[in-house]
């Protein structure tokens, strides 16, 4: 009923692409975040959604409509903005009250649906108030409202939360999630925040320059990163890489790069590379390297304690690697320690086109 | 610096702020207390600041024998229509040189203010051409039109500022929400530019008020003058001046402004530095 589906989605401005050949399909009913780093095009793509901007090419379609030629009102699509957008001159009520005015609904029913609104959002005691008598994470519960009253198929959210204070934003999290939970619209979230994407999504689209790079759940995305960027994007701290060759075949492949070689024969690849061009990346969590008698001598250049944990950097024979360790763990800068990587969880990509060589079905 | 030497800049500071306050209010004090005395006071040897007498005969001579409200009329109804000729024009342009994007935009916002910085001596002949040309030669309405061409590209530009400063996705959100794009601009574009467009507006009657120039070319029959040009040719001539009468009527055609001005300052000073500032 209000699937979302983008296809060869182009939008050019001038001589830029913000959103290049871009095609996703949105179930009716999921959470979706759309992750990026700035300048990715995420927001572009939420707005074509909404129908603030025209695609230069390709067809997006909410349900079995094709919207490109629609105007945002006739979408049936509410948008939360990251500056919240709520109008200055009308008071609380008014701002949730303003879609449904325009949609002619009759004047009882309206208060109706405020008063309905503003009590899931626990906003009842500031219906009077304006917007600039609002706190910020009030004023997000309004922005919310200004959405929510209007029932519609779905809810296309830019960054709500990234003007809040830590805490709030922790708290709204949450409340997001329960809101979607309730309420079972499709919700397509975008942010530059992978903490937000992947706590709240059922499926993340990662975005970079305009082009999608994966489109999976949040575990597929940190366990099985499609390519090295997305590897390397999620995670904090990011995943550690090495530049090298594979050398060998079948449980005989090795890993080189300069005085490192590690055996790599038991990742299983989807296809074996062809001789000439065996250069690839290899790709190291923080949590997969632990300290062993039985390792590689590695150096401490650096001790991070975060309390819970402790993040250290390593030199590795010349590469630096980023370890998370135990809170407790007694190193000191300076230290020469053996260091183990957990061989299942190392990940290889084409260092040409930065493809994952694992096969999917590594865990 | 010692407290002295403090005290005595202030009181020098002061004087010379009285100094330039006096120089400019003392011909309006004048104004008013000629307005008001017999005309056998007005050139007794040595001048008297206070009237002997005061008498209201000037203003109820200007009333009753004279044109004077038809000019004020002509006036009123001048200001009153360059102002939202003006106005309905200015905000519906300033919004599309913000909001649309068009090739050519930031181009024809600069060629609006080229226009602006035309003197009005090169336009004078062809608007009076002009203004024969279509009929419209000695009415109100050519006055309106003369006064608009100079008026609206300042409004243009005055009102680009303020609608510069109203974030895009007000707009935005109210497409979304369900508005047109005439619904979002009059429910949430207009709201947010309310003080820029009376301040504007403002400036745009001030300038129709006191305009002489065009009103002396374009209009000389007594049904369409306006107050600037019609009190001047019917109390100035080659061999009188009536300065009571003169005074009188320079005295009412100040209080509307006064008035008006004293109702919206606020407004007034935010349009100034909102064009200061973001211009």
């Amino acid at each position: 009923m209000s699937r979302i589906r983008f296809e060869n989605v182009s939008k050019r401005f001038g001589g830029v692409t913000a959103v290049d050949d871009l095609s996703l399909e949105i179930e009716s009913g999921e959470f979706v975040s759309i992750l990026g780093p700035s300048g990715c095009g995420k927001t572009t793509l939420l707005r074509m959604l909404a129908g603030l901007e025209r695609p230069t090419g390709g067809t997006i379609s909410i349900g079995e409509t094709v919207v490109n030629e629609l105007a945002p009102a006739q979408r049936n699509v509410a948008m939360v903005f990251q500056t919240y957008a709520l109008y200055p001159h009308m008071t609380v009520a008014g701002n949730i009250e303003y879609p449904l005015r325009k949609r002619r609904v009759a004047k009882n029913e309206r208060v109706r649906r405020v008063r309905e609104a503003a009590a899931v959002l626990e906003l009842e005691a500031l219906l009077d108030r304006k917007p600039r008598e609002l706190s910020g994470g009030q004023q997000q519960r309004v922005a919310l409202g200004r959405a929510l009253v209007r029932d519609p198929a779905v809810f296309l959210l830019d960054e709500p939360l990234s003007n809040l204070d830590a805490k709030l934003r922790t708290h709204m999290r949450a409340e997001l999630i329960r809101l979607h939970r309730r309420i079972g619209r499709t919700m397509v979230y975008v942010t530059h925040d992978q903490l937000e994407a992947m706590t709240m999504s059922q499926r993340i689209a990662v975005l970079r320059d305009g082009r999608l790079q994966q489109f999976a759940p949040p575990r597929d995305i940190y366990a099985r990163p499609g390519n090295d960027f997305v590897a390397g994007f999620i995670g904090t701290p990011s995943m550690n890489f090495l530049d090298g060759r594979l050398e060998g075949t079948g449980s005989g492949r090795t890993f080189r790069c300069g005085d490192v070689s590690l055996p790599v024969g038991m990742l299983p690849l989807a296809d074996e590379m062809p001789e000439p061009d065996r250069r690839v990346r290899l790709g190291i969590r923080p949590e997969h390297i632990r300290i062993d008698a039985e390792g590689e001598a590695a150096r401490v250049n650096l001790v991070e304690p975060t309390g819970h944990e402790t993040i250290l950097v390593f030199d590795y024979r010349g590469n630096e690697l980023v370890a998370r360790m135990d809170g407790d763990v007694d190193i000191e800068s300076g230290d020469r320690v053996k260091l183990a990587f957990r061989a299942d969880k190392l990940r290889l990509f084409a260092a040409a086109d930065g493809r994952r060589l694992n096969d999917d079905s590594t865990p | 610096m010692s407290a002295p030497a403090s005290i005595v800049r202030r009181i020098l500071f002061n004087v010379f702020a009285w100094a330039v306050v006096l120089v400019i209010a003392f011909p309006l004090l004048w104004m008013v207390l000629t307005s008001v005395k017999p005309s056998t006071e007005l050139f007794v040897i040595p001048p008297r600041l206070l009237p002997g007498e005061i008498t209201f005969e000037h203003y109820r001579r200007l009333l009753t024998e004279t044109p004077f409200l038809i000019y004020l009329r002509n006036s009123a109804w001048l200001a009153a229509g360059t102002t939202l000729v003006v106005i309905a024009i200015a905000t519906l342009g300033a919004h599309s040189l913000v909001r649309f994007s068009y090739p050519g935009r930031e181009r024809l916002a600069r060629l609006v203010l080229f226009t602006y910085l035309l003197p009005s001596v090169v336009l004078i002949i062809p608007l009076y051409l002009l203004m024969t040309g279509l009929g419209l030669a000695n009415t109100l309405t050519s006055l309106i039109i003369a006064y608009t061409t100079f008026a609206l590209p300042y409004a243009l530009w005055l009102l680009r500022s303020f609608m510069k400063a109203i974030p895009d996705d007000l707009e935005s959100a109210a497409l979304v929400d369900g508005a047109n794009r005439m619904q979002a601009f009059v429910d949430v574009i207009l709201p947010q530019a309310l003080p820029g467009i009376i301040s504007t507006a403002m400036f745009t009657a001030i300038l129709a008020w006191n305009e002489y120039f065009y009103a002396l070319v374009l209009v000389n029959n007594d049904a369409a003058r306006p107050l600037t040009t019609g009190v001047i040719s019917m109390l100035v001539t080659s061999f009188n001046i009536e300065w009571s009468l003169l005074m009188a009527a320079s005295v009412m055609m100040s209080l509307p402004l006064i008035v008006v001005f004293a109702f919206l300052q606020r407004y007034l000073t935010r349009g100034f530095s909102a064009g200061a500032i973001k211009g």
